[in-house]
């Protein structure tokens, strides 16, 4: 038997046994939907797909389940998750809009109008801080700007006005879309910075020599043909900011509530939960049977959000291919 | 698109020599001042958004070099923590800084075997293609994947009986399914897109002469894979292993999840090394979270010590991507695997 | 030369079998608690004694979680015993109940209040939310500006026990903030100026806070001891029916042993 092993294997030994451990990626892909989606099954059974529309109080839900233990009645399992959708939206779409504008907006700065020998030195920092881990984003945001923004900009008029319905602390939207902005940026600005270097410079320069001055050139010329970059630089930013868990609970608040855009400027203070800081949260109760159910069904939502991201950036790219720049 | 109108336009416009940079008519470009007002608040946004940045990222690393130096003492890296109530007592970080040592050596123990055969696979053999492009889509859907995803999942499979050997069962039946192994194999899931993609780049960078000259020579293509084409990408693996490792040890939600949580490594069973496998702990990250205000935390200059400590890490793998990457361009004249983030 | 090597493989996979077995049958037992975070401190002290008395003779995993996930985990199964710290009620059958201390539940806040006493109506009327201002109609000077009240999240036995004696049975407003430990709720209270809570006698006689009296009687462990205090509760360690073995044998120590009673009188206070 050692013997079998130890000699040359032939080729096709080889290439069955190496492509049998490729494909154990792929069951594990498949595991994760089917083990997930099983253990999520009871919130779709009790609630259809209604559990991601609103309407109920999402807080008195979750407590429900956390004290029913064992073999829950059918309305333990009540779910109306839609403040934690609303909350992942919100973020997600603030630091996405705030951060891609600010990504293109300095990447063109480093590739196009710094000094050589400033992107030299920035853009390895900006590198850095895209592998940052999320923890110390959290922690400075917990430590400085959560105390900040209780103790200083928000105002007590503003406190008394939502008194009868949520507390303002300071941790709430406006921090955790700041937070969110910065770590998802630098991903952004690696990607369009590297894209933006791919471009012949003939291209810009043939703009230029029409009359165009250098930044409607890059405008009109460069940042269209590096649409696709743009659109896998969302896509990653985006996936990134969807998974966010660890920072976003440390400073958003903690509580499942829907922030009112109504509200006028307190609409930025008032705390927030998304799909992700729930799960933190609630995780330690995935041994109760309805609550668990809630965990994983808010996990598969995050995995299925995840995959179509990724289907629709491959779509989006699509049409996109005859804009490819060479190399 | 913008309106060509010759007369809005300088004339003094002529493009200098070619370059790719923006430096290239420098000398006798339009001034901003003449452009129209849309274009200089633009240009007003660019410098302020590149300028912003270098801001932001200079604050964040300088605070955390403040604070660190201000917390950070030596004696707390070789310390064990102790439980206690008040931050003055409870030790340094001794666990935790093992715990995501061995953590990373789990993790890369675990990716690396799979994501060399899945690249070796899939840049060398590949056949079908069908089955090549179902490898590649799931390794990028793994890349894709949350960390709290990947997180619950490793908790749904640990906590079956079938995998009760990896963590331990209490009294009354439950699988605990937290455990060094189950933290383990899930941050191997994190590490194995880096090293699959950068090993996978490499093999197709290896130019086709050099198979060419082993097949010439009568050699089969698993011993040219692993004697010709493998050492040559020895500095791909190596820049994939490091992004590996960055991302294992940045991990927070998994450690939270399927680790335990307990302030010190507590091992289960008796036989030595598999009991710190079945055993549980924390990592340095899931330190820096219980002692922010966000866990029981009465201790943020720990929680600012512990950070700066990470900070260093993820500065120096960062430091020797960089420093493979150069090394490679210099030494085969190829061009190097940027940081793939 | 490849009949050495195997023989050397299948000795080391013996021997390492041949330790493992034994080992294993002779593994201490482990005896998980799960529960409570305000009685955590006390049953974390208690079983390290335990352990040092007893030495090899048993291991401790204690986590927390809250009162209710601590009674959650042991009736399914996966914990020995529950730190609970509320009274049994209906739902707990088939669970037995071994109260080991008294805490005291105090209403804290933060220590640049000068607030010194909240009547039983005051008390009720801000943690359901009628009163919303600090305002010197408290009696007294007060800070000033909304209060911000923090309760604790719904799996706490601290909470159960505080409305049911301190609360007149109401519920807290919806709009008070939930925080998840003790330790977390006294952070929150410490840093906000305007803030009121309640805790257990152990967290809030820490320093750092203001611990109110109520009803003109102040919180600490004399005043619970004497029966004076009138916000007293119960610590139990709960198990699926009668404790077995270890589990046993340690509630018995809590119950018996001297060294034990020492730690509780520390802090908290003795049962009878």
């Amino acid at each position: 038997m050692m013997e079998w092993l130890r000699r040359p294997w032939p080729d096709h030994r080889a290439e069955r046994t190496l492509g049998a451990v490729s494909l154990f990626v792929f069951v594990v892909v498949v595991a994760m939907a089917v083990f997930v989606a099983t253990k999520a099954w009871p919130i779709f059974q009790h609630n259809g797909l209604s559990w991601l529309s609103g309407g109920g109080d999402l807080e008195s839900e979750i407590n429900r389940m956390t004290v029913a233990t064992t073999k829950p009645a059918a309305a333990v399992y009540h779910l109306r998750a839609w403040p934690l959708i609303y909350g992942t939206l919100l973020s997600t779409a603030f630091a996405l809009v705030l951060g891609l504008t600010i990504a293109v907006l300095a990447s063109v700065f480093f590739v196009e109008l710094a000094p050589v020998r400033v992107s030299r030195v920035v853009i390895p920092m900006v590198r850095l801080l895209a592998s940052v881990p999320s923890v110390i984003y959290g922690l400075i945001g917990i430590l400085v700007l959560v105390p900040f923004v209780g103790q200083n900009l928000i105002t007590t008029h503003e406190r008394e006005s939502v008194q009868n319905v949520i507390q303002l602390t300071g941790a709430g939207l406006a921090v955790t879309v700041v937070i969110l902005t910065i770590m998802i940026t630098p991903i952004m600005i690696a990607l369009i910075c590297e894209a933006l270097a791919s471009v012949p410079p003939s291209w810009r320069e043939g703009a230029v020599a029409l009359g165009l001055n250098p930044l409607r050139a890059v405008r009109a010329v460069t940042l269209k043909a590096i649409r696709p970059a743009i659109v896998a630089a969302a896509v990653l930013a985006t996936a990134r900011a969807l998974g966010e868990a660890v920072m976003i609970q440390m400073v958003s608040g903690g509580k499942s509530f829907a922030p009112k855009p109504v509200d006028g400027v307190v609409f930025f203070f008032e705390p927030l939960r998304t799909l992700a800081s729930a799960i933190i949260d609630y995780h330690d109760g995935i041994g109760s049977p309805a609550l668990g159910a809630s965990v994983y069904a808010w996990a598969l939502l995050l995995l299925f959000s995840a995959f179509a991201l990724s289907v629709t950036g491959y779509l989006v790219k699509l049409p996109l291919r005859k804009y490819q720049t060479r190399g | 698109m913008s309106t060509y109108s010759p007369e809005a336009q300088q004339s003094g416009s002529v493009p200098g020599a070619p370059s790719g940079r923006g430096s290239s008519g420098r000398g006798r470009r339009s001034s901003p001042m003449s452009w129209r007002w849309g274009d200089r608040v633009a240009l007003a946004a660019a410098w302020g958004a590149g300028i912003g940045l270098c801001v932001i990222a200079a604050a964040i690393v300088l605070y955390m070099g403040y604070r660190g130096i201000q917390y950070l003492r030596p004696g707390l890296i070789f310390t064990h923590p102790r439980v206690s109530e008040s931050g003055a007592d409870s030790g340094g970080f001794l666990d935790p800084l093992i715990g995501t040592i061995v953590l990373t050596v789990i993790g890369i123990a675990l990716a690396l075997p799979l994501a060399l055969a899945s690249a070796v696979w899939v840049a060398e053999y590949g056949r079908p293609s069908w089955l090549a492009r179902v490898v590649e889509s799931s390794i990028e859907i793994v890349a894709g994947t949350p960390d709290i995803v990947i997180a619950i999942f490793g908790l749904a499979i640990f906590q079956l009986s079938l995998f009760a050997p990896f963590s331990f069962t209490s009294q009354g039946g439950g699988v605990y399914g937290n455990s060094f192994i189950a933290a383990g194999a899930m941050m191997s899931l994190l590490a194995l897109p880096p090293v699959y993609a950068a090993t996978r780049d490499g093999l197709q960078a290896v130019p086709g002469h050099m198979r060419e000259a082993a097949f010439a020579l009568g050699k089969t293509r698993i011993t040219t894979i692993r004697r010709v084409l493998l050492p040559s990408v020895r500095s791909n693996i190596a820049t994939g292993v490091t992004l590996g490792i960055s991302r294992i040890i940045g991990s927070t939600a998994i450690v939270l999840i399927l680790l335990g949580a307990t302030l010190r490594i507590e091992t289960q069973g008796s036989v030595p090394g598999i009991d710190l496998l079945r055993g549980t702990g924390s990592s340095l990250t899931t330190y820096i979270y219980d002692n922010s205000p966000a866990g029981e935390g009465g201790a943020p200059q720990k929680a600012y010590a512990a950070a700066f400590l990470l900070l260093v890490f993820v500065l120096l793998l960062n430091l020797l991507v960089d420093r493979i990457g150069r090394a490679q361009a210099s030494s085969t004249g190829m061009t190097p695997i940027g940081a793939v983030v | 030369m490849h009949r050495i090597r195997r023989l050397s493989v299948a000795l080391t996979v013996a021997g390492v079998l041949g330790v493992a077995a034994p080992a294993a049958a002779n593994a201490t037992p482990l005896v998980t608690i799960s529960g409570a975070t305000s009685s955590y401190p006390l049953v974390d002290l208690l079983a390290n004694k335990y352990v040092k008395l007893h030495p090899h003779k048993v291991r401790f995993k204690i986590t927390q979680g809250g009162t209710t996930v601590g009674l959650a985990n042991v009736k399914d199964g996966s914990d020995t015993i529950a730190d609970v710290a509320q009274e049994p009620n209906g739902s707990d059958a088939g669970l037995v109940f071994y109260p080991i201390a008294k805490y005291a539940i105090c209403v804290v806040t933060n220590k640049s209040n000068p607030v010194t006493n909240l009547t039983p109506a005051q008390v009720t009327s801000i943690f359901t939310g009628k009163t919303k201002t600090w305002s010197s109609a408290l009696g007294g000077a007060t800070a000033s500006g909304p209060i911000e009240v923090f309760t604790r999240t719904s799996v706490a036995g601290v909470l159960t026990s505080f409305k049911s004696l301190l609360l007149e049975g109401k519920s807290v407003e919806s709009a008070a903030t939930e925080e998840s430990t003790e330790g977390q709720l006294r952070q929150a209270v410490e840093s906000a100026p305007d803030g009121i809570g309640f805790l257990s006698n152990y967290q809030a006689n820490k320093g750092g806070l203001n611990a109110v009296e109520f009803n003109g009687v102040a919180c600490d462990q004399a005043t619970a001891a004497s029966g004076q205090y009138q916000g007293v509760a119960d610590f139990y360690e709960v198990t699926k029916g009668d404790a077995t073995g270890a589990a046993a044998s340690f509630i018995n120590w809590i119950d018996k042993s001297p060294a034990a009673k020492k730690i509780i009188a520390s802090q908290w206070i003795l049962i009878g």
